[in-house]
């Protein structure tokens, strides 16, 4: 009996703390007050996936900086006089720890928009919940190709970057174009992030493909896949997969003596992983002549050395997030992706609206300086591809070196 | 006296359930739901672990059974997912009562191990058959709406989960009063003594690991139709862990202990993060210089939660269950004291 | 999919990758059984511990500038005293508890030693160096990564220095001593709290030389040795998870196992491997409880 006194006694503390919580009323503009506009994200802070963590201290170095400066136009700092409030929430990458988390900082803390949460299962799990809601989900991390495709059924809801689909839609391109005779083997891990790609390379290439493998996102060892797709006879490589298999496919195709055509798909042929396959593999020739896309500019490229924004990027990471390995391209990707909301929170105007923001970012088209050279934001409520150019880029001795045209994709 | 006090205690508790939410925001409103939902499975869990001594490491994948029977029923069959609730518990029921059969086998270790890969098993068979499941995407879920006007679907759904839960709590109490209760306890205290008084290991293990599961399939039930998802990446072999977690903390083997370990593990996994960041401004509020910590920080959350289940191990070994048990005993010596005419407090019974 | 057809160039290949990884998986899997055998803590935090650890080498290497070998050998020492710290400091404070309240604690440990590395060296996969050339044997055609001899040579030389260590010295007689009976092992002398922390000092010494011969391998990240905990765990109870020979044996069969099975059985995709490596530890556990290496206890019922 004692006992059930005491949970009693507790339910009523909580209820303490709680209430008054409970009793501010809704606000017309959750989050927006005259100094200030709340945002939120989710993101994987623990577990495996916490690896990508860096695009929200991307995201948060933006944000400071912003909040710093005064404004070129009317000399005040953060937004039109708002300071950014960033609030991020780890949802160790499992979808109902998103759910959970995005109810919390939609009910609880009352955020104006969730901006850039991470993960193609984790946004979905909230994006029929959001757009009840009418709350902005904008610029969601992840390149599925349904955030685009689907802007109208979710109007609240908008992609960022260039998708899977059409980044395996440019290596079967280029496979067409320049390997005429390729017999592709393809290493995709199995699920849908590696089935999109697949289904993109597919559609242009799908009869030069001699062998297919998978392996599961947690896994060990890809060895296994690689001398199965070596013995298939192939000539040509694709892999569709998250940095470390990629990197123990290429050591391992080097290991085995096969010296394929390599197609690796953008997110895991960096500077950093693929410096670190070279490494492993204790050669060059294991990751020399990678082919894959690139969207924003290079970090770790001495080509970028000189770029004024891959500069200013290095000088606000060194102001606000020291430790950090600023080579590491997620971090530039978070930036990247606040600066775009920034200008859209700006032409969202000076007392914005969930609505009139969702307006100015489904009509954003600027020329945005941390793509690349030539490429801009085209954003149309009728096509909600915001990244829509992106480039072949080759890797040789240490280096990416882009090659052929601008693609506009969509 | 005891049992007037024992009955009002409870509708106190009742009651407290009852009006919570008409204070409470929607979000803290569905945490509790979740908490209700946590408190099914623990329950179950609680039964098997606490009370027939059998270790599983792999309640997670009990929930999923329930979860994926609700979401494969209502969203590709067009059930209502009321009714998808008790199926739901029936087929993960099943699935435990199956899996008793190898677990007759094991003990200790190699049991808990076993489980384990129940929790590896499930979710990776899900991704296999994904026909029925929607592999690693899975099966998204309406939203829920409330089918009494007036009442927000939140707070309909902290109702219907706490009376389901009233409902599991005292059938659970019954089931363990009675034989079936006390041969459990006996296998738990000494299998071999239990055998040679005429316990059929077969029959009372299987039935605990079917009950168990059962308990965990209708939690899992709930929880698809609250997180309007179901996918491999919801029941990560951590969810399995953490409901272990949970009846620790709540005291293994006390019923009303697992209310506190149902909010544990709600909880402390989802405002492990944020705790840095307070700590540090309230040290900073009193005026101590301390660094500004990046709250974006991989790694940080995990650090906090895992000081915190230590923590809370050591500071209550025998859960919350045992802690109130510490607290009731020291207010009774302090009253006793208070009131001397009074009988020194009888040592509290054990709990059911 | 297109079918590869069978040769046996290949399936050599496959053989000696299903031996490399089972060399990875045995070589965490004898610190499990180390622990268990003296102190009967089945220890989730193994794995942890050796990423840790690893961590620290990488970071002399790195950061301080010491070379393979030494880095090597003094992040052994490291590991030793990290590993009899955390049981006198922590574990100590559980002792008595049930094998529950253990469990958790080391879950507990598990996630404070992943969120640490996490939060202290980033979750970005480091590039750690290896002692041997890269250029891989080539025997009749099939390739050897000196990197997998390597693992290989060092968990034999483990298993082996471990054997004679419980064979041969009073301390490692002392050690099972504790574990069999703490209680008359007491009265005869055997100081059983040391021999504990010892216990979990050489475990963690052994989870170190673990991480490190792997890293290079799966690359330094927190969470490098999770799915290795997972299997290790279960070569460990395959070879009867009080023996050392039994986790080697276990972890080299459960590789080649995985391996070939998933290669050559077209049902067992990728997702099923690891579904697969359970349904064989619960088949075994059936036909022998006490794993293939391990004593059978006489249980009438």
């Amino acid at each position: 009996m004692k006992k059930l006194v005491v949970l009693a006694a507790a339910l009523t503390a909580v209820l303490a703390v709680a209430l008054p919580g409970a009793l501010a009323g809704p606000a017309a503009n959750p989050g927006l007050t005259a100094t200030s506009i709340k945002i939120g994200t989710t993101m994987p802070l623990s577990g495996a996936a916490s690896l990508y963590a860096p695009i929200a201290t991307g995201m948060r170095v933006y944000f400071s900086h912003i909040n710093a400066r005064r404004a070129a136009g009317d000399r005040k700092r953060g937004v039109y006089g708002r300071q950014i409030v960033f609030k991020v929430e780890d949802d160790a990458y499992n979808p109902v720890q998103t759910a959970q988390q995005t109810r919390k900082l939609v009910e609880q803390d009352k955020v104006f928009a969730l901006v850039g949460g991470l993960g193609t299962e984790q946004q979905l799990a909230v994006r029929q919940y959001l757009n009840q809601k009418k709350v902005p989900q904008i610029y969601v991390s992840t390149g599925a190709s349904t955030w685009g495709r689907d802007h109208k059924t979710y109007p609240w809801t908008i992609g960022w970057q260039t998708d899977y689909v059409s980044e395996g839609i440019a290596y079967g391109n280029y496979v067409r174009a320049n390997l005429p005779n390729a017999k592709v083997a393809v290493l995709y891990q199995n699920d849908d992030y590696g089935k999109d790609y697949l289904y993109g390379f597919r559609s242009r290439a799908g009869r030069f493909i001699v062998a297919t493998e998978t392996y599961e996102a947690g896994t060990t060892s890809v060895s296994s896949q690689v001398a199965r797709l070596r013995a298939s006879g192939a000539d040509t490589f694709l892999i569709l997969a998250i940095p470390t298999p990629t990197i123990g496919a290429l050591v391992t195709a080097y290991r085995l003596g096969w010296k394929p055509n390599l197609l690796v798909n953008s997110v895991s042929a960096t500077d950093t992983f693929l410096g670190l396959a070279q490494a492993s593999a204790g050669s060059a020739d294991a990751v020399n002549g990678i082919v894959t896309t690139a969207y924003l500019k290079d970090v770790a490229s001495p080509r970028y050395a000189n770029d004024a924004q891959v500069k200013f990027y290095k000088t606000l990471m060194a102001r606000y997030a020291p430790s950090a390995n600023v080579n590491n391209g997620l971090y530039f990707y978070g930036m990247a992706k606040a600066a775009d909301f920034v200008q859209a929170l700006y032409r969202a105007g000076k007392a914005p609206t969930r609505a009139s923001l969702m307006r100015a970012v489904e009509n954003l088209t600027y020329k945005s300086p941390w793509l690349l050279p030539g490429a801009q934001i085209i954003t149309k409520p009728s096509s909600a591809f915001p990244i829509r150019f992106q480039r072949l880029t080759r890797f040789n001795n240490g280096s990416f070196t882009e090659f052929g045209s601008l693609q506009r994709i969509r | 006296m005891r049992i007037a006090g024992r009955a009002g205690g409870y509708a106190a508790l009742l009651v407290a359930i009852a009006v919570l939410p008409l204070f409470l925001g929607t979000f803290r409103t569905t945490q509790l739901t979740y908490v209700g939902a946590f408190a099914i499975a623990l329950i179950g869990l609680n039964i098997l672990t606490g009370h027939a001594g059998q270790i599983s490491l792999g309640h997670g994948a009990f929930m999923a059974l329930g979860a994926y029977t609700t979401a494969i029923l209502s969203v590709n069959h067009g059930v209502n997912d009321l009714l998808t609730i008790p199926l739901g518990g029936i087929v993960a029921g099943l699935a435990g009562f199956l899996f008793g059969f190898p677990a007759l086998r094991l003990a200790g270790v190699y049991l808990a191990l076993a489980t384990f890969g129940l929790a590896i098993v499930v979710p990776s068979l899900a991704k296999r058959f994904d026909e029925f499941t929607g592999g690693t995407a899975g099966i998204l879920l309406d939203l829920p709406t409330s089918p009494i006007g007036g009442l927000t679907p939140e707070r309909w759904l902290y109702y219907l989960t706490w009376a389901i839960a009233a409902v599991l709590f005292l059938c659970a109490i019954l089931f363990l009063r009675g034989k079936t209760g006390r041969a459990l306890r006996a296998i738990r205290e000494n299998e071999l003594a239990a055998v040679s008084s005429g316990v059929s290991l077969a029959r009372y293990k299987t039935l605990a690991f079917g009950v168990s599961a059962f308990y965990a399939g209708i939690a899992g039930s709930i929880y698809a139709i609250l997180s309007f998802i179901v996918n491999p990446g919801a029941f990560p072999i951590d969810l399995s862990i953490l409901l272990l977690v949970g009846l620790v903390i709540g005291g293994v083997g006390s019923m009303l202990g697992v209310l506190g370990g149902a909010a544990f593990v709600e909880f402390v996994p989802l405002e492990a993060g944020n705790v840095p960041a307070k700590v540090i401004d309230a040290l900073q509020r009193v005026g101590l210089p301390v660094s500004d910590l990046d709250p974006t920080t991989a790694g940080v959350p995990s650090v906090v939660y895992g000081i915190i289940l230590l923590l809370v191990i050591a500071l209550a070994p025998q859960g919350v269950a045992g802690l109130a048990r510490r607290l009731g005993a020291a207010t009774r010596r302090f009253y006793s004291r208070l009131i001397p005419t009074n009988k020194p407090g009888t040592p509290s019974r054990r709990e059911a | 999919m297109v079918a590869v057809t069978f040769t046996w160039g290949e399936f050599f290949q496959q053989v000696v990758f299903g031996l490399a990884i089972g060399a990875v998986y045995a070589s965490l899997a004898l610190a499990l059984v180390l622990i268990f055998r003296t102190t009967h803590v089945l220890n989730f935090a193994q794995g942890e511990m050796a990423m840790f650890t690893t961590f620290i080498a990488w970071s002399l290497i790195t950061n301080h500038g010491f070379s393979f070998w030494p880095a090597f050998f003094v992040t052994i020492g490291i590991a030793f005293l990290l590993g009899a710290g955390v049981e006198r400091i922590v574990i100590r404070r559980f002792e008595g508890g049930s094998h529950l309240t253990m469990i958790l604690v080391t879950i507990g440990l598990f996630v404070i030693f992943n969120g640490g590395a996490a939060w202290i060296w980033s979750p970005e996969q480091k590039d750690f160096p290896s002692p041997f050339s890269a250029e891989p044997y080539s025997v009749g055609g099939v390739a050897i990564a000196r990197q997998h001899v390597g693992i290989l040579v060092v968990t034999l030389i483990s298993v082996t220095v471990l054997w004679a260590f419980f064979r041969f010295t009073k301390a490692g007689l002392g050690m099972r001593a504790a574990a069999i009976g703490p209680e008359p092992s007491r009265l005869l002398g055997v100081r059983v709290p040391w021999m504990y922390a010892v216990g979990w000092g050489l475990a963690a010494a052994l989870g170190a030389i673990s991480g490190i011969m792997v890293a290079p391998e799966l690359f330094l990240t927190p969470t490098m040795m999770q799915v290795v905990l997972i299997y290790a765990f279960v070569a460990a109870v395959l070879g009867g998870i009080e023996s050392p020979v039994g986790a080697v044996v276990g972890g080299l069969l459960l590789g080649l196992g995985t391996t070939l099975v998933s290669r050559y059985v077209d049902f067992v995709s990728s997702e099923l491997e690891l579904p697969f490596a359970f349904a064989i530890l619960v088949l075994v556990l059936i036909v022998r409880p006490a794993g293939l290496f391990g004593r059978v206890t006489v249980r009438r019922v």
